[in-house]
């Protein structure tokens, strides 16, 4: 039977790995290569990596990093940040990666989309959507530029016009529950699962096993992603990489599963 | 002496990085002149059936790895949409497939799968091997999960030729074997540890 | 300096220390001057019976006093190795103390070792805390090291853990620290001239500004008058070696932490961080002859848990493994962003020592001797 994916989400800011919280005041917490060994050695069921400078500054992917990061990874690896072309993602997927994550390049210009569907394929191309809820009304409202830039789009609307245009999968982050440890977003995550049936991983709020475990009881095959869970233990936060190991994670599963 | 076939579709990094580490000698082949010398071949795959089989025809190998595979009796395998493409024809698409090993590639068949995303079948399932002395899953034991990324399935014409089967809302063939002809429908080079296992199988058959 | 070559091989004729360690003297009946510190300075006053329990039971009282209306009454340093591990489940559940448990991620922990320190701390019921080194600066600073040809390329590492347990102590306002440094597997210490003094700042910022190429902004530092003058006499931070005062079989140590805890053991001496690993079994043998093996078998020989005819014949083999030291190679380069054959460079490159570098030997001398003279350190590293 398949599986519902456990997702570590890494995210790199001047060559470091950092945590964030609503995606502000980046923590350091590593270097990220030697995480990326960890988690492999842990046998993470994927992994997500997002430069979160490169949109902001404009600046290239790093394709350095990017290769020894590829290098380590025995299970599929999602890397995303400042990817702007089909050129970029082409010269990503070289380099060993088999999913490139776009927020702002395809917010701005959708058509890059089956753009770069045609070149690599449409299951490669992840679309990463950070939302942040309306103040004054029930809705949400799509950010990027690491939630400094309002866009002023509805994700569900972008969702319905986007989906058919060669997505792989959507990601939804939730920048209010960004770090915070204390659950997922589930109205967002209900609506943007009512909306498509392409797959979705959530990310923002995961605080513990449990967490991960109602959400896959509620959606059975979903990407169950999780930044500050996988790298921090216990009430002093503590830098630790963490992972269920294979015994745990089929354990969490069947209970949660239907 | 293994080889990667880059036709312009797949990880070849990943396969590479794998044998590497393990220090078995590979060579990724983007010229019909690299074959000389290969003794086994892997054939990957991403991305849509039409698109796979143009590349491959036209990259100007096909007939060398065709003669090699048949003639010189050089096991291949073929990984992911490389397993597609060793049957005859696909649903998804128009082009011939090579027609390597009798099956056609179809839709996989959703009815009975219950939550929202249908297709495509992604992530970590179970393979059921069928005959447990198949020495390409030789350590690997039964139950084991890999990663998959499809949404269409190898519908072997004869039973005979399914080395594993794989369930997902019905079972499907997700490996299948014909002489020297083998293909997977999972991701070896990303399935950890057991996709490992099975690369380096692979390599010492 | 003494050439190595000059000197007629010996070995000790009771344990496995020999002319290596080029300052080792030998009695008349061939016996070394590490077996004769142990058997004359160590030994007698060491007491794992009724005498060390009791006196660990006084030191432990002590601790819970000072500690009382704090959040922890002592702190202690976890790697995820073997002793740190047993010292912390022994002073939490037997002894039932309250540590501030602590562990400094320097960039080259390996999978094993978080699992375990996950493993402990959880099985404990304990809260963590961690440090974490800015890699960028530990990469330039451990290519300095490189650079400079010393043997204690190491040095970064550890100098980043006693930094940081000295500044948690004195942040948290902790009296205690308690390591799992221990007589039974340690009794006999690296020579200096193998491993000169990793708290020796004055050292690690002269290699630094010879060699570095960025500011060490965030590194922490310490400094040898703060850690062995201020913060033991001004502040009162008295630091303890619990696992001399009780029988330590690393042995059984293990086992019960895999059994109680679901402790992963190593594959090999110093796993927990693969930079130690690949120095220890290969860079310090292969490139100075120091082979630091014949140090932890000579410790395990004078306290019986291992035959000097065992030893022998483990130090035939290589202590490095012959198929997988390529892999380190390219693991140690790549990490540390330069190329294998850069590596291989610095690893041909003139020999030098700690004297070719500014350092604060003369105060750790000083120091000993006043130390041994109030016989307040038994032994100690020479």
């Amino acid at each position: 039977m398949l599986h519902p994916r456990i997702i570590p989400n890494l995210l790199i800011h001047k060559k470091g790995l950092v945590k964030t919280v609503n995606f502000k005041n980046p923590k350091y917490v590593g270097d990220p290569l030697n995480a990326v060994k960890i988690f492999n050695e842990k046998s993470v069921d994927e992994l997500i990596v997002t430069d979160i400078d490169a949109s902001v500054k404009g600046d290239e992917p790093d394709y350095e990093l990017i290769e020894k990061i590829a290098m380590e990874c025995r299970m599929p690896l999602c890397y995303g940040g400042g990817i702007t072309n089909a050129k970029q993602a082409k010269e990503i997927f070289r380099l060993g990666v088999e999913k490139i994550s776009i927020s702002s390049a395809a917010i701005n210009n959708p058509s890059i989309i089956p753009e770069i569907a045609e070149s690599v394929g449409s299951q490669s191309v992840v679309i990463v959507l950070d939302v942040k809820k309306k103040f004054f009304s029930n809705g949400y409202d799509i950010f990027t530029h690491n939630g400094t830039k309002k866009t002023g789009l509805d994700p569900v609307k972008f969702i319905r016009k986007i989906q058919n245009t060669g997505v792989g999968e959507i990601v939804i982050n939730s920048i209010d529950q960004d770090g915070s440890m204390k659950g997922y977003d589930y109205k967002i995550i209900d609506d943007v699962r009512e909306t498509t049936s392409l797959p979705m991983t959530v990310l923002g709020g995961a605080g513990s096993l449990d967490d991960l475990g109602n959400l896959i009881k509620k959606y059975s095959i979903i990407g169950a992603g999780a930044g500050s869970l996988f790298v921090f233990k216990g009430k002093y936060r503590a830098v630790l990489i963490n992972y269920p190991n294979q015994k745990e994670k089929i354990e969490l599963i069947e209970t949660f599963m239907v | 002496m293994i080889g990667v076939i880059d036709y312009g579709l797949g990880n070849i990094r990943a396969f590479s990085n794998i044998y590497k580490s393990f220090d078995i000698p590979h060579r990724i082949i983007t010229q019909k002149h690299e074959l000389s010398g290969i003794e086994k071949i892997i054939l990957p795959g991403v991305g849509a059936f039409d698109d796979a089989m143009k590349k491959f025809n036209t990259s100007g190998m096909r007939n060398t790895v065709e003669k090699m595979v048949f003639e010189n009796k050089i096991p291949i395998l073929g990984v992911c949409v490389g397993l597609q493409m060793l049957g005859n024809s696909s649903d998804e698409g128009v082009e011939e497939g090579l027609g390597w090993i009798d099956a056609n590639v179809k839709v996989l068949d959703t009815e009975k799968v219950s939550h929202s995303t249908k297709l495509p079948h992604m992530g970590w399932n179970t393979i059921n091997i069928i005959n447990k002395e198949e020495l390409l899953f030789n350590g690997i034991h039964d139950k084991k999960r890999f990663y998959f990324l499809h949404s269409y399935y190898f519908d072997c014409n004869h039973e005979e030729d399914i080395l594993t089967l794989t369930n997902y809302g019905f079972n499907f063939a997700s490996s299948a074997k014909k002489g020297n002809i083998y293909g997977v429908q999972f991701h070896p080079e990303k399935s950890l540890e057991n996709g490992e296992k099975l690369l380096f199988n692979f390599a010492k058959i | 300096m003494m050439n190595n070559k000059t000197i007629k091989y010996q070995v000790c004729t009771n344990c496995v220390m020999d002319t290596s360690d080029s300052k080792i003297t030998f009695d008349d009946k061939g016996v070394c001057d590490h077996c004769i510190t142990f058997y004359n300075d160590i030994e007698p006053k060491w007491d794992t019976g009724d005498k060390g329990h009791k006196e660990l039971e006084k030191i432990v009282e002590k601790i819970k006093n000072q500690g009382k209306n704090k959040d922890f009454d002592c702190i202690m340093g976890m790697s995820g190795g073997v002793d740190s591990s047993y010292l912390l489940y022994m002073m939490k559940e037997k002894y039932d103390l309250r540590p501030l448990v602590f562990h400094v991620d320097a960039g080259w922990n390996s999978q094993i070792a978080v699992n375990n320190i996950e493993r402990l701390v959880d099985g404990l019921g304990l809260d963590l805390f961690t440090e974490v080194i800015d890699w960028e600066e530990m990469k330039d600073l451990q290519l300095a090291y490189f650079k400079s040809g010393v043997p204690h390329i190491d040095s970064p590492q550890d100098h980043a853990f006693f930094a940081t347990m000295y500044k948690f102590a004195s942040k948290h306002k902790i009296k205690t620290i308690l390591t799992g440094g221990n007589y039974s597997t340690e009794c006999i210490r690296n020579p200096i001239e193998w491993m000169y003094y990793q708290s020796d700042s004055t050292q690690l910022l002269d290699i630094h500004k010879k060699f570095g190429s960025i500011p060490l902004n965030n590194f922490p530092v310490t400094n040898i008058l703060w850690h062995k003058i201020y913060l033991p006499y001004i502040r009162k931070i008295k630091t303890y070696r619990p696992l001399d005062y009780i029988p330590y079989i690393k042995e059984d140590a293990m086992n019960l932490l895999v059994q109680k805890f679901g402790y992963q053991e190593y594959p090999q001496k110093h796993f927990e961080s693969r930079f130690t690993k690949f120095y220890e079994s290969y860079w310090l043998p292969e490139r100075f002859g120091y082979d630091t093996r014949k140090v932890q078998y000579s410790s395990l020989i004078v306290t019986n848990q291992m035959t000097r005819k065992d030893a022998l014949l483990k130090l035939q083999n290589k202590p490095y493994d012959t198929e997988t030291i390529k892999n380190d190679f390219e693991y140690i380069s790549n990490k540390l962003s330069i190329d294998v054959s850069e590596l291989k460079k610095y690893f041909q490159m003139p020999k030098k020592t700690y004297k070719d570098y500014k350092s604060q030997e003369l105060i750790y001398n000083l120091g000993a001797i006043g130390m041994r003279m109030l016989g307040l350190e038994k032994g100690g590293k020479r």
